[in-house]
């Protein structure tokens, strides 16, 4: 269980001192009150371990006292040992021989420490000459033994919840750092390949159509740009969207040339809807990546965007079909359906589909309210338990 | 040595061609913008070298040279960075320029390209054996996402495998598309020997030879397993090997 503990530099708990000599005291405070009450409710004291019929006297209240401070002491000694050890770190099974181990020989020193005391009180009465001392001895040991594993079983059973405790809310803290990471992340991806294939267009459209080399380098760098940018923002206007995408396909095209055509068709009131970015340009990516660049013969990729009283809706078609996109991983579609999650929880809609043969509809859902600032970048966790 | 240019966009193309222009000693015989115009060039034109480029409409690179008929040219794969193709690679000794290319990267990978084809087949020869492929030829071989280019002198044992052959090269085994007989008729018969119905071995990869049961012989072979000779074959092996 304290192996949990994924982010706290130091795995050890915090030592409250306060806490402990106020458990200490009051614990050890009410065993010797409960002792005491029994001892003169029962009407006996008991004399090394054997019962003796008489009301307990001031020497037997004072034993009873000096037998728990040393208790006391023997069990601050052991927490000072806990802490060397670090016994704190352990699993329970690990815990439980040694605990048992530490009561035991505990249970011995404190009968050691305790014996000269009793005699020093007691004196030699007839009583205790007549019963086996190795009796005594061991009637003692066990007690205190049992005490002890007593007292164990409190101090750890605390740290155990304790650092369970810690661990749950290290690991929600861990959760919503690694979603924020992994939206910043979903945000800016242009891919690669796209990237060294048009530098490699360019290369050649510097000599043979300077003006265009020109144009393409412009597209180029706005689309980076705004890739980079996209990090920063949770949602962008569509029309933003579209210019860039714009870009993208006008690149794409100095590659395919006629193979890729393009049909934008955007409302006026779509135009302005708010879009998580990166959203359409991946789409778009995926589908001259699946629709164009696989088919000798090209094809036309559209975009469509309307809106309802509250949604926006668009479209983004390709030629192909779903099963002939080999060697997809899905990566681009699930990151975009689950930033999609990230921002607009379950009011958002992303489905890819073979709408009739030969045609591929990517179909995105949007709420045109404002994004709910709850579903958006998880807090931090000063408000968990 | 007579090169053919494999990309399905134009301007890259394009691009590889006035790299190219700095290497007179390259002459470029044609181009083709997919697999299948590129079969077609590459038996029309016989390149000594190919351009390929690994993505492409249909079929890609990497199936493009499944598809062909050893000995294969020599081949440089330029490809945008691709992960995967990157990975391919790596694993061995086919030479890949990364997109846009790098002009002296070019260059060190053709002069690599010259020192390795130096030596040709004797003149005489050259004709007698044209279908079959010499020591120094390269086999292409891929299997998931690992490919080979494997000579042909580094294969110790092939096994019939049903309509496919496994071929034993450098601590790799991978599974070819040819039966073995289609191999067999394709290697050299002064290196290559049938040892039995399933399996063709190496001569040059044969470390120890034992005699085996009822008259057959039992050949160790370096690294790889052991192969068992019936009575009529080792017969036939001893008259090769007591040349």
């Amino acid at each position: 269980m304290p192996t949990m503990h994924l982010l706290s530099s130091d795995k050890r708990l915090p030592s409250r001192p306060g806490l402990y000599v106020g458990c200490q005291l009051a614990g050890w405070g009410t065993w010797t009150l409960v002792y005491l009450g029994l001892l003169f409710a029962q009407g006996e004291v008991l004399v090394d371990g054997k019962a003796i019929n008489r009301q307990p006297g001031p020497k037997d209240i004072a034993l009873v006292l000096a037998v728990n401070c040393i208790g006391l002491l023997v069990t601050h000694g052991y927490r000072a040992f806990i802490h060397r050890r670090g016994w704190s770190q352990l699993s329970p099974k690990a815990l439980l021989p040694r605990i048992a181990g530490a009561s035991l020989v505990l249970g011995t020193v404190w009968t050691a420490v305790a014996w000269p005391l009793v005699h020093v009180f007691m004196g030699r009465t007839e009583e205790t000459v007549q019963i086996n001392p190795a009796t005594v001895t061991l009637y003692s040991v066990f007690n205190g033994a049992v005490l002890l594993f007593g007292w164990s079983a409190l101090y750890f059973g605390y740290h155990i919840f304790e650092s369970y405790r810690r661990s749950e809310i290290d690991r929600w803290q861990l959760q919503s750092t690694a979603k924020e990471a992994e939206l910043q992340a979903l945000k800016s991806q242009v891919n690669p390949h796209f990237i060294f294939n048009s530098l490699n267009s360019l290369r050649a459209l510097i000599d043979e159509n300077p003006a265009q080399a020109r144009d393409a380098v412009t597209r180029l760098a706005n689309l980076l740009r705004y890739s980079l940018k996209a990090g920063q923002l949770e949602t962008v206007p569509l029309e933003d969207e579209l210019r860039i995408v714009d870009d993208y396909l006008a690149l794409e095209q100095v590659r395919h040339e006629d193979r890729l055509r393009v049909r934008v068709t955007v409302s006026p009131e779509a135009a302005a809807a708010p879009v998580p970015p990166m959203l359409v340009q991946t789409l778009v990516e995926n589908s001259v990546k699946y629709g164009i660049a696989r088919r000798r013969e090209g094809g036309e990729v559209a975009i469509e965007a309307r809106c309802t009283a509250d949604r926006l809706l668009l479209r983004i078609t390709n030629p192909g079909s779903l099963s002939s996109a080999g060697g997809s991983t899905g990566l681009g579609l699930r990151n975009a359906a689950q930033r999609l999650r990230l921002i607009f929880g379950e009011r958002a809609r992303l489905q890819v589909a073979e709408e009739s043969p030969g045609l591929v509809v990517a179909a995105v859902e949007l709420p045109l309210a404002p994004v709910l600032p709850a579903a958006s970048a998880p807090r931090a966790v000063s408000s968990v338990p | 040595m007579k090169a053919l240019l494999i990309d399905d966009e134009r301007l890259a193309r394009s691009e590889l061609r006035r790299l190219l222009a700095a290497h007179p000693q390259i002459e470029i015989a044609g181009e083709a913008a997919d697999a299948d115009a590129a079969r077609e060039r590459i038996a029309q034109l016989k390149p000594d070298l190919l351009f390929l480029d690994v993505q492409m409409p249909g079929e890609d690179g990497f199936a493009l040279l499944e598809s062909l008929e050893a000995p294969l040219p020599q081949v440089i794969f330029a490809t945008a960075f691709d992960e995967f193709a990157v990975k391919a690679f790596e694993f061995n000794a086919l030479d890949y320029l990364l997109k846009p290319v790098d002009p002296a990267r070019l260059a060190a990978a053709l002069a690599k390209l010259e020192s390795v084809s130096a030596p040709d087949a004797p003149a005489g020869d050259a004709a007698a054996h044209t279908e079959r492929l010499q020591a120094q030829d390269k086999v292409f071989v891929r299997q998931g996402e690992r490919c080979w280019f494997v000579e042909v002198r580094t294969i110790r044992l092939l096994e019939s495998e049903g309509n496919y052959t496994r071929v034993h090269f450098d601590g790799a085994q991978p599974l070819l598309f040819r039966s073995l007989n289609a191999m067999e008729a394709r290697l050299d018969g002064r290196m290559f020997f049938r040892a039995n119905r399933r399996q063709v071995v190496n001569l040059e990869w044969v470390e120890t030879i034992e005699p085996w049961f009822s008259g057959g012989l039992l050949v160790h072979i370096k690294g790889g397993p052991r192969v068992e000779l019936s009575r009529r074959q080792a017969q036939a092996f001893r008259e090769q090997m007591s040349l």
